[in-house]
């Protein structure tokens, strides 16, 4: 054996495993097995002068656990691999076995910012399955809370996009705008984050005083806060020049890459659910869909700023034309909805977040489909990141704006 | 629910359809064979009277006595969504032909339905786990799969968990189960 | 079935001093002497002998846990023979207390009230704990916010032994304590104390920024007064080797 070990040593990396588990131990990045299939074993062998990089579960800036194991030569990524699963929670299982209404405290905790969207599309595909029809006032409700919910995680986004490139400040900033808002939704919901709000008919409580005043304060100054955010960073040069060029997607690739949301509305195409498969009260409502031709990190980014503009317009219009009424339909308290299959989706801040929900007349749902947006979305990580140095991988995971709950479910 | 989109589907892949297609609410449902995808999928993706190029969903469905695999799709010549159902997947040796060549997007989404269902799709370069260990060896979503605890048993169902004062079905044997004093 | 209890000494409250009841007795001649017992008509439980029929249970879990020997009698108080507690002692708790910099270990959701935490509105850089330190080997808290599953719970194991002594554990939200919502999943693990000693447990799904600095303010007590896992742990390097 110490004949190997010192040929090993010696010889260049064409067997990384030998020297690696003679170095390391149990801790290098390379799967104690041999490669399975042919992504693996193009990914784990080394060319000359290559080395992998974990960039382990816990990583300051991964968004959450997920784990990447870099393969790098000098300081540019030549390709990358994510591991997930280090935030599986079996929620599709879960949802199984238990009533169509607790599926809504279990899909709540998949992409905790925007937690409301990801009730949203479950609850719809319940009421598909039940032919329910949703009053007036609840759908308005429904919106008002999902567009706060939106510039709140857009807020967030944009200070873990600043955070990843290394600026301390507006992190901070993000946060007291989220947890204004976050209040806000606290005062309707009595929740700060995984709301449980939405149930299948409707909403589960009507707005108040408090939820209404704070709204009204809130809404005063948001629009100059929202720009005083905003130009602190997109005035940045050492930002916009870190961004500008970088993670590249144009139509094609974008769609290929099933790719929704913000991400795909910075390479140029104007798909937003809201417009394209229009759901609830959108279709009475005003709204532009951002667009911009560029497709790169600076792209994402800035189309997700111009989406908290139209989401005030949405709030302002919502207020304006809520009508009265009930705010949730007249439902048995156990629900068996007759055997059928419905998909629904909705825009969340995200992508489309979707709900594939199949019934099998009992009062449990037969599958619960969840089809998350980030989940999807991280896959173009491994695509667009080699070429770039290593820093700008963290640029890239947080232009495409994933949450690890939704990755993993 | 789009009875032109119906007819096209019926007049292009008549022959090719297991039953007939079935519309509810805003989605058109259609079912073919595990061999068909490839091509069922390629036409609707490039023939310019469908044009279905955004694959929104791709799941795996374990009904019980067949595996099935659910492809949604979007076009903008059509309001509707359009579910492909891939039906007939045998519950032993599932297999199905990837749809990786038209969308890489998929590659994930039919990682985690080989993951979940034990669904082999055929022509995905990285069929892995994604989301269990590695040498993880059941497929948790399949019916199967039992989860070890009495959530499968649901209060819906009549069960009162809490008022039954019995040991738990999955309690370790030396468990001592508290008994009321019998003063 | 009559609205009066059945008291152990019958009368009103003429016997002031009664054993084992710690109630608060009002004075001779009042109507509240009797308190109103609304007796349970509105369900039956299917099991005669669950719930005990009704009554209060004596042996609470507190009363088994003292008659067991899993408490530890002698609490690690500063003993006369044990440790001679010297002012540099209690001059450095108060430096571990007031500067005790946690692990950026946020798995799920309650990361993001973590981090609401650590921000300006609820900041918990007051008590000295803003830098959350990225490399194990420099944090002195483990904050697991967040449901840990079986896959993570190698990673998270191995950072908690890469950190040195002193160090505790906190499980913040529900998911850490107990196995929260997801308690019945597969792929979870049902509350981090499986896996490894927890110091303080701050419930809540999330729980709120406010109640976790009330756990981290719980800490900085137990920090103070040596109480938790901290007597049991050794005095000097204990990383494992080839950590």
């Amino acid at each position: 054996m110490s004949a190997d070990l010192t040929t090993a040593r010696h010889a260049s990396s064409d067997d990384p495993r030998v020297m690696l588990e003679e170095e390391v131990g149990v801790f290098a990045p390379i799967p104690p097995y041999p490669p399975r299939t042919e992504r693996e074993a193009e990914f784990y062998s080394l060319g000359d002068g290559e080395m992998f990089i974990n960039m382990g579960p816990q990583h300051p800036s991964t968004h959450g656990v997920l784990r990447v194991v870099l393969k790098i030569e000098g300081e540019r990524v030549v390709d990358l691999d994510p591991v997930l699963g280090y935030l599986h929670r079996g929620v599709e299982k879960l949802c199984e076995n238990a009533d169509y209404h607790h599926t809504i405290a279990y899909t709540d905790p998949l992409e905790y910012v925007s937690a409301l969207f990801n009730e949203w599309a479950p609850v719809m595909a319940f009421e598909k399955l039940m032919d329910v029809e949703v009053p007036r006032r609840a759908e308005y409700i429904r919106v008002l809370s999902g567009e706060l919910n939106r510039v709140a995680s857009h807020a967030l986004f944009m200070g873990w996009m600043a955070l990843d490139l290394g600026g301390l400040t507006p992190i901070l900033w993000s946060f007291i705008e989220r947890d204004e808002i976050v209040d806000m939704l606290a005062s309707l919901t009595g929740q700060r984050m995984l709301f449980n709000y939405f149930r299948i008919g409707g909403v589960n409580g009507d707005l108040n005083h408090e939820f209404m005043s704070r709204l009204g304060a809130w809404m005063s100054k948001a629009t100059s806060q929202i720009e005083a955010n905003q130009a602190l960073l997109n005035e940045n040069e050492i930002f916009v020049r870190r961004m500008r060029g970088l993670g590249t997607l144009d139509r094609e690739a974008a769609f290929r890459l099933c790719m929704t949301g913000p991400n795909i509305r910075a390479s140029g195409v104007p798909l937003d659910m809201r417009r394209a498969h229009p759901y609830s009260v959108y279709p009475d409502l005003e709204f532009d869909i951002p667009t911009r031709q560029e497709g790169d990190c600076l792209a994402r980014y800035l189309v997700r700023l111009d989406e908290v503009k139209q989401s005030l317009r949405i709030i302002d219009q919502c207020l304006h034309d809520m009508p009265d009424g009930p705010i949730m339909a007249k439902l048995p308290r156990l629900m068996r909805p007759r055997p059928g299959r419905a998909y629904a989706a909705v825009e969340g801040p995200r992508g489309q977040y979707a709900t594939y929900a199949i019934s099998d007349g009992t009062d449990q749902p037969f599958r619960m489909r969840i089809h998350d947006p980030s989940f999807v979305h991280l896959q173009s990580v491994g695509l667009l990141t080699p070429g770039n140095l290593v820093a700008d991988t963290m640029a890239i995971m947080a232009s495409l704006d994933p949450i690890m709950g939704g990755v993993d479910k | 629910m789009d009875r032109a989109l119906k007819r096209r589907l019926e007049a292009r892949f008549g022959e090719r359809l297991l039953g007939p297609i079935r519309q509810r609410h805003d989605e058109t449902e259609i079912r073919v064979a595990p061999g068909d995808v490839p091509e069922v999928m390629r036409a609707l993706h490039d023939e310019p009277e469908f044009r279905f190029e955004a694959l929104m969903d791709l799941c795996g469905v374990d009904t019980g006595s067949v595996m099935q695999t659910v492809y949604h799709l979007w076009s903008e010549t059509t309001p509707d969504w359009l579910r492909v159902v891939a039906d007939g997947l045998s519950r032993d040796d599932p297999r199905v032909p990837s749809v990786t060549f038209l969308w890489k997007g998929a590659e994930w989404q039919e990682r985690e339905a080989y993951d979940m269902f034990g669904i082999a799709f055929e022509g995905n370069r990285d069929l892995r786990r994604i989301y269990m260990p590695a040498d993880y060896t059941s497929f948790p979503l399949r019916k199967d799969f039992f989860l070890p605890d009495d959530a499968a048993r649901s209060p819906g169902g009549g069960v009162r968990h809490l008022e039954q004062a019995h040991a738990p079905s999955n309690a370790t044997p030396g468990a001592q189960v508290r008994k009321a004093p019998s003063s | 079935m009559a609205l009066t209890p059945d008291r152990p000494h019958g009368g009103a409250a003429a016997e002031s001093g009664s054993q084992g009841s710690t109630a608060i007795e009002p004075a001779a001649g009042h109507d509240v002497v009797v308190p109103i017992v609304v007796p349970n008509t509105m369900w039956e439980s299917v099991d005669p002998l669950a719930y005990l029929g009704g009554r209060a249970d004596e042996n609470t879990h507190l009363r088994q846990l003292e008659s067991s020997d899993l408490l530890r009698k002698d609490d690690a108080r500063w003993g006369a023979l044990d440790v001679i507690p010297t002012k540099a002692d209690y001059v450095l708790d108060l430096i571990r207390a007031n500067s005790l910099w946690p692990l950026l270990s946020g798995l799920a959701c309650c990361a993001i009230e973590m981090m609401s935490a650590a921000t300006s509105k609820n900041d918990m850089d007051r008590w000295g704990m803003f830098p959350f330190r990225a490399s194990p080997r420099q944090a002195d808290v483990l904050i697991v916010a967040g449901t840990l599953t079986t896959k993570m719970a190698g990673p998270l194991i191995r950072l908690w032994e890469q950190m040195p002594e002193p160090k505790w554990c906190v499980a913040m939200g529900d998911c850490t304590c107990s196995g929260g919502r997801y308690k019945r999943s597969y792929s979870t693990i049902q509350g981090i104390d499986r896996v490894m000693p927890v110091d303080v447990y701050v419930p809540g799904c999330p729980p709120r920024p406010e109640g976790l600095i009330y756990g981290m303010m719980k800490l900085q007590q137990l920090v103070l007064e040596r109480r938790g896992h901290w007597p049991e742990r050794a005095v000097g390097p204990t990383v494992p080797d080839g950590i």
